[in-house]
């Protein structure tokens, strides 16, 4: 049997139910341990004066306070530009940047040890908006662009233009298990980390500057994560770092965890967007140029920001074809934690411009925002019959959409980075969806409602997503897997995957035990480690089941093959019975081997592999995969990033109270393109928590700083982000039955990224129910679309009212 | 008097002295007794990850409440019965809820899931044939990043409950409660460094509170446990009145509402769900189930919090606070019981004994609003209380009531004087929104800004109005039933309004 395709419970999910799964901080405490933690900054920029740590050192059970000059290795490190510290040695960039390492026996003797640490700082004026950094040229790397045609003179001669600005909050991760590492000293200089970790190639490498030794010497596992969505990509390093200098130091074991709090208020988050636009459209709503200018708050260091923005920049297209269009990005330098990885990548903040612009041309056209998003969308190569029989009837009940023959659809192909857009399933979402989820008989109870109701609003919004599958950086689209069997014909697994939940290793799981044709109990994955995977991508760009996935596959085939060629020779070759050696003829499958052409004559996986032993026939391997044909030039912003692209929309409605700005989703359909998914079960609970999670950053997720760069929203108490609550009261997901990625492991798509995106559809909603109460004005509203600012726009509309009556 | 703590855990007996005694319970599970599968998260209870069990012993049975253990303390949990993921399973075996959430995939990083197993059983305790809606009730306090809690949802519709087992049937109470009854009436004290004293009277608590007169009081813990979590308060001596049964028990007497102080939030919302349903709504939006089954009513009026919860209809019903002290008892109506932020009258002897909220009578109508960035499990923005008794279309007398807006509770006798006497519309209930706006001088925080909380004030008065006169276009005048129990939903949009199926596909 198959298991490749089936709802296969999560791996590891008998021990999570139980209590039994073990995190960082579940590891029981080794002899000697230490625990550590540090002292920030108490300035978000400033120069450091003096540090005092002889009060500390005093504590009762305090065994090291450590600063910048008692790192043996570098001090420096980051994962693009070298622009990080471990512990500030001079100027201090974000408040609580690390200044001061303690480690000590007892909690509360390093308690006591942080507030007897004294630290004088000259402080620097810092810089926290993208406004001011614009404003000081405070910024990080160069701007980037990526254009085609001539955009001033498309917008010159466009029948319509719009402009404006619109600002992209952040969002905290809310991992629920904090950065945590331990780190037990060995032998000259060695160390094994356990750290959660996204990627322990990163750790390894960093740990091994930070302490001066080479990078053989330092071996990373990690067993699972308690959530990453991307923030323990890069920032899982340093509280890693921290505890191996401790552990170097001291010669003990030394464990950190950060707490909730600190967690929230001194690593990086999602990069908050501000991007000015001027748009060009017909009376269609067909766009015919986009001229936008991102800035991204990249906040102290460089970090992933580079990459981030020019996902951004690569998916502020979306789904749509934009003839004449220039893209530019800028990373912004502030006094905040440096901002990293997040689920989405820059993606959702370039799609939140675009899906924006789309409410706004379609509020400026007085036309139905579905209609704008139809015609712009790109067009699919090969136009089904059926669906053009769609086309034709929506046509007819006046679902005017823009002429268009088949030739022009699918000269609508090319990305602004000239990728052309293959096996658009779009356009098929884009006729199903709307049937399914009722938009047209609810578009006009909603108009309706609107109109008779004075106190409350609806508003309804379809957006899709068209996320670009591959790391743009092209070195990272590998991996390595290493597959050993056991005499017993069991087999374990390694990948440089790291499990958070998304289930990598269940997939990898199934994939081995359909390679080999043996049970899915009879794999186990082994905790990533590095002395087993070396130079390990991140688990991250959704990545994580192609390419570690079709790592194992490769190690598997090699395998069997070679199994195939010992059975056989030594065991189904059969001179008397007329059957000669041929390994092509060789089965696996459940468990059993044998040749097809005597299928009854058969044996079991353990017994050929025992066999296989016994004949000194190598019974592991090391298997290895690379991402074909992708390339991206930064420099000339063209090239061909990604190997296919996953598709997907959703369509949101929402219910306003008109005088508390209380907002809530009333309905979502969402309808995804995950090709032959590998683990219908797994998937869709990745497409239903990104989608949530996407629908927490446009909705109740605000980052709210004091005057002073402090974090205000540092705790569940303060940062909300969705509960069960929140989960819509109707919620109809799908997945489309597509089997034509053929470019990706077993015809699936990768899925942990897109759904989040989809999120946009609930703030397109709000977007699109202000419209109802602004009276043909365009309603500006900023993301996350909280109930403040919800209401705060309502008001004005009414204020603007009494004023024009008076 | 004992010297040490009793405690047991997952049916084991635990004598705690000493140091460990002041330590939280969660810290204790964890790292004393290396119970890993009880999570720690956000040390506030506000994600639920370390959600157990609580078995307190009434009667001779034992009754169990889940509580979040991070903000639980080892002292406010003597002669209880704590049951973790780890006491959940039968005979070694994952019990039905374990079952349906491996097969539904209701776990993904794992992390949050044995909180939530934990909830779920608990509402399986009380409930076996549950919906959706239950679900949701019951997981309110557990925050998940990975599921999106869908497939948390469908876990626990799935669970086979005809195989469910009860608490009691896993850990017969006999034993136990023989042992508690027998102990639960000592009176505790443990010092090391610290002090606390466990009393089991009132008049050796407030006899403790008059030696120790800057002592922490401590029942339910929500708030302080918070405080101490995140340093922020470090007590060097503490009175807990945790689980003292002269402080329990609701009653309605006289036409009021009398809640013994250490009335459970829990309680007070299922006791007032017939008597003063309006209230009972509010308090389902105090908290998670496990933060409503610690903090009580004493607590939150004593705490004092701008933005409590339950504060504001006591102002707008006249309720009074009872305090006991060595020299008799008083009762102080609650409008002169606050003096500045997180300030009373109390005496250095006094403690809350009793909270009185008078129920409204014919003709009076109560509706309460509470403002929050998200609708579940939120401190206020802005909360709102307004009581009004009409005659005929006109208001014959009106409280209106602010948190959010002060540093304490703030009622608006300007916008009171103004509307009473006037006639019951939208016109005078909307300049009555004008006034309200200038009587309050809220500030920006991480809540919302002063402007926010402005419109609020001057909106929820319209808010009111619509809610009582049952109008949908906002012309309609009048009450909409004789009751004063307008049909509108209080405090909350409403989405059943255009009948939106409540079903999850």
């Amino acid at each position: 049997m198959a298991y490749v395709g089936k709802d296969i419970p999560h791996d590891s999910a008998i021990g999570h139910v139980s209590g039994e799964s073990i995190f960082i901080d579940d590891i029981p405490p080794a002899r000697g341990e230490l625990l550590c933690d540090f002292v920030g900054s108490p300035a978000a920029h400033g120069k450091l004066i003096s540090v005092d740590i002889e009060e500390a050192k005093g504590v009762a059970g305090v065994v090291a306070v450590l600063v910048a000059k008692d790192i043996p290795g570098h001090n420096k490190f980051g994962p693009v530009v070298k622009d990080e510290r471990l512990l500030v040695d001079d100027v201090a960039e974000f408040l609580g940047a690390p200044i001061v390492l303690i480690a000590a026996e007892n909690r509360d003797a390093l308690r006591e040890a942080k507030k007897r640490v004294k630290v004088e700082m000259q402080p620097l004026k810092p810089i926290f908006s993208i406004d001011d950094a614009i404003a000081a040229k405070s910024f990080l790397g160069p701007q980037r662009v990526i254009a085609r045609g001539d955009v001033e003179k498309a917008i010159g001669s466009s029948e319509y233009t719009l402009e404006g600005a619109l600002e992209v909050g952040g969002q905290e991760h809310f991992y629920l298990e904090s950065q945590a590492a331990i780190v037990y000293p060995g032998e000259h200089g060695a160390v094994i980390v356990h750290s959660s970790t996204q990627h322990p190639t990163e750790v390894q490498s960093i740990v091994a500057e930070v302490i001066g030794v080479p990078f053989n010497k330092v071996t990373v596992i990690c067993k699972r994560m308690g959530g990453g969505f991307g923030g323990k990509e890069t920032q899982a390093a340093q509280p890693a770092a921290m505890a191996a200098l401790v552990a170097t130091l001291t010669k003990r074991p030394a464990r950190i965890v950060y707490n909730k709090d600190d967690d929230m208020r001194f690593t990086g988050k999602r990069h908050p967007f501000k991007s000015w636009y001027k748009v060009g459209f017909d009376k269609s709503g067909q766009i015919t140029a986009l001229s936008i200018d991102h800035y991204s708050n990249g906040g102290c260091t460089v970090d992933l920001s580079l990459a981030v923005l020019e996902r951004a920049m690569l998916h502020t297209d979306n789904a749509y074809y934009l003839p004449n269009v220039r893209i530019t990005g800028q990373v912004c330098k502030t006094n905040l934690p440096s901002n990293t990885a997040f689920r989405g990548f820059g993606g959702p903040q370039g799609v939140a411009n675009i899906e924006n612009i789309i409410e706004e041309i379609a509020i400026k056209l007085g036309k139905d925002s579905l209609e704008v998003r139809r015609c712009n969308l790109y067009g699919s190569e090969e136009i089904d019959p059926q669906i053009a029989q769609i086309h034709a009837d929506s046509e007819e009940k006046n679902l005017r959409k823009s002429a268009q023959s088949a030739d022009e659809i699918s000269s609508r192909l090319e990305t602004p980075y000239g990728q052309i857009v293959q096996n658009n399933t779009l356009p098929e979402i884009f006729e199903k969806l709307p049937a399914t989820s009722d938009y047209e008989k609810r578009r006009q109870e909603i108009e309706q409602f609107n109109r008779r109701n004075r106190w409350q609003l609806r508003g309804m919004s379809m957006t899709p997503v068209k996320f670009g599958i591959s790391f743009t950086k092209r070195t990272l689209n590998q991996a390595n897997a290493l597959v050993n069997i056991y005499t017993d014909g069991t087999v374990m697994v390694s990948t440089g995957g790291t499990e958070m939940g998304q289930g990598v290793n269940t997939r990898v799981r199934q994939i081995v035990a359909d390679e080999l044709g043996i049970s899915y109990d009879a794999v186990i994955m082994s905790a990533t480690n590095t002395d087993k995977n070396n130079n390990t991508s991140p688990t991250a760009a959704s990545s994580g089941t192609d390419l570690n996935g079709a790592a194992a596959a490769d190690a598997c085939g090699r395998l069997r093959n070679r199994l195939a060629e010992f059975a056989a020779d030594f065991v189904f070759n059969d001179g008397e019975a007329g059957i000669a050696a041929s390994a092509e003829n060789i089965a696996f499958e459940d468990g059993m081997v044998w040749d097809k052409r005597r299928p009854d004559h058969r044996m079991t996986f353990e017994q050929l592999v025992c066999r296989a032993y016994i004949e000194r026939v190598n019974l592991g391997e090391r298997g290895f995969y690379a991402t074909p044909g992708v390339d991206f030039n930064r420099e000339t912003g063209k090239g061909h990033p990604f190997l296919y692209y996953t598709n997907g929309a959703a369509v949101s409605e929402v219910l306003i109270d008109r005088l508390t700005g209380e907002m809530k989703v009333t309905r979502v359909d969402l309808l995804m393109d995950l090709g032959n998914m590998i683990n219908p079960g797994i998937d869709r609970g990745q497409v239903v928590g990104g989608f949530i999670q996407g629908l927490g950053w446009v909705t109740t997720e605000e980052l709210y700083y004091a005057a002073n760069g402090e974090l205000m929203s540092h705790s569940p108490t303060t940062y909300k982000i969705p509960n069960v609550g929140d989960l819509p009261p109707t919620f109809n997901v799908a997945l489309l039955d597509n089997s034509n990625n053929t470019v990706s492991l077993k015809r699936s798509k990768a899925m942990g990224e897109p759904p989040l995106l989809l999120g946009i559809s609930v703030w397109a909603a709000v977007k699109n129910a202000l419209s109802y109460a602004s009276e043909g004005e365009i309603p500006k509203l900023a993301l996350p679309s909280t109930g403040e600012r919800i209401l705060m726009a309502l008001t004005s509309y009414m204020k603007e009212r009494v004023a024009e009556s008076a | 008097m004992r010297d040490f703590l009793i405690i047991y855990v997952n049916g084991r007996r635990h004598e705690v002295r000493g140091r460990r005694a002041f330590q939280s319970l969660s810290h204790f599970l964890r790292y004393d007794l290396g119970l890993i599968g009880t999570k720690v998260v956000c040390a506030e209870g506000d994600c639920g990850s370390c959600t157990v069990f609580v078995g307190r012993h009434e009667g001779d049975k034992l009754t169990y409440r889940t509580v979040t253990s991070c903000i639980q303390f080892l002292y406010q949990l003597d002669c209880t019965h704590i049951v973790t993921i780890e006491g959940l399973k039968y005979d070694g075996q994952l019990n039905p809820v374990q079952q349906a959430m491996v097969k539904c995939q209701g776990s993904q990083c794992g992390f949050c899931t044995p909180g939530i197993v934990v909830s779920m059983c608990a509402m399986f305790e009380k409930k076996r044939d549950v919906n959706a809606d239950d679900l949701r009730g019951a997981l309110v306090g557990n925050l998940c990043r990975c599921t999106g809690y869908d497939s948390i949802v469908k876990s626990g519709l799935a669970v086979d409950t005809t195989t469910l087992r009860r608490l009691d049937d896993l850990y017969p109470p006999d034993a136990i409660v023989s042992d508690l009854i027998k102990t639960a009436g000592e009176s505790v004290r443990v010092t090391d460094q610290k002090t606390f004293f466990k009393a089991v009277t009132i008049d050796e608590a407030a006899r403790f509170r008059a030696e120790n007169p800057d002592c922490m009081i401590i029942s339910g813990g929500t708030d302080v446990g918070v405080q101490m979590n995140k340093c922020l308060r470090d007590p060097r001596s503490i009175l807990s009145l945790a689980g003292m049964q002269a402080l329990r028990g609701i009653e309605v007497k006289d036409d009021a509402i009398v809640a013994g102080a250490n009335a459970t939030i829990a309680e007070m919302e299922a006791f007032t769900r017939d008597v003063l349903p309006e209230y009972s709504r509010l308090l389902y939006y105090f908290g998670s189930p496990p933060i409503k089954n610690a903090a009580t009513i004493g607590g939150n009026v004593g705490n004092g919090s701008p933005i409590a919860d339950s504060i504001p209809a006591i102002y707008a019903m006249n309720g009074e606070v009872e305090l006991v002290g060595t020299s008799g008892s008083r009762r102080v109506n609650i409008h002169d019981y606050y003096t500045g932020y997180k300030k009373t009258v109390q005496k250095p002897d006094e403690l809350i004994a009793r909270v009185i909220i008078p129920l409204p009578k014919a003709g009076e109508t109560l509706k309460l609003y509470k403002i929050s960035r998200r609708k579940d499990l939120d401190i206020s923005a802005f909360t709102a209380a307004i009581w009004m008794r009409h005659r005929g279309n006109s208001i014959d007398d009106v409280r209106i009531v602010y948190g959010g807006v002060a540093a304490n509770i703030l009622r608006l006798r300007q916008t009171e004087d103004f509307l009473r006497g006037q006639a019951f519309t939208l016109s005078n209930l909307q300049h009555a929104g004008k006034i309200a706006r200038s009587e309050v001088k809220p500030i920006s925080d991480v809540r919302g800004s002063a402007d926010y909380r402005l419109q609020l004030g001057e909106n929820i008065l319209t808010k009111f109005f619509i809610d009582v006169s049952g109008t949908t276009s906002g012309n309609g005048n009048g009450w909409n039933d004789g009751n004063g129990n307008g049909n509108g939903n209080g405090h909350s949009v409403d989405p059943t309004l255009e009948g939106i199926a409540g079903e999850v596909h």
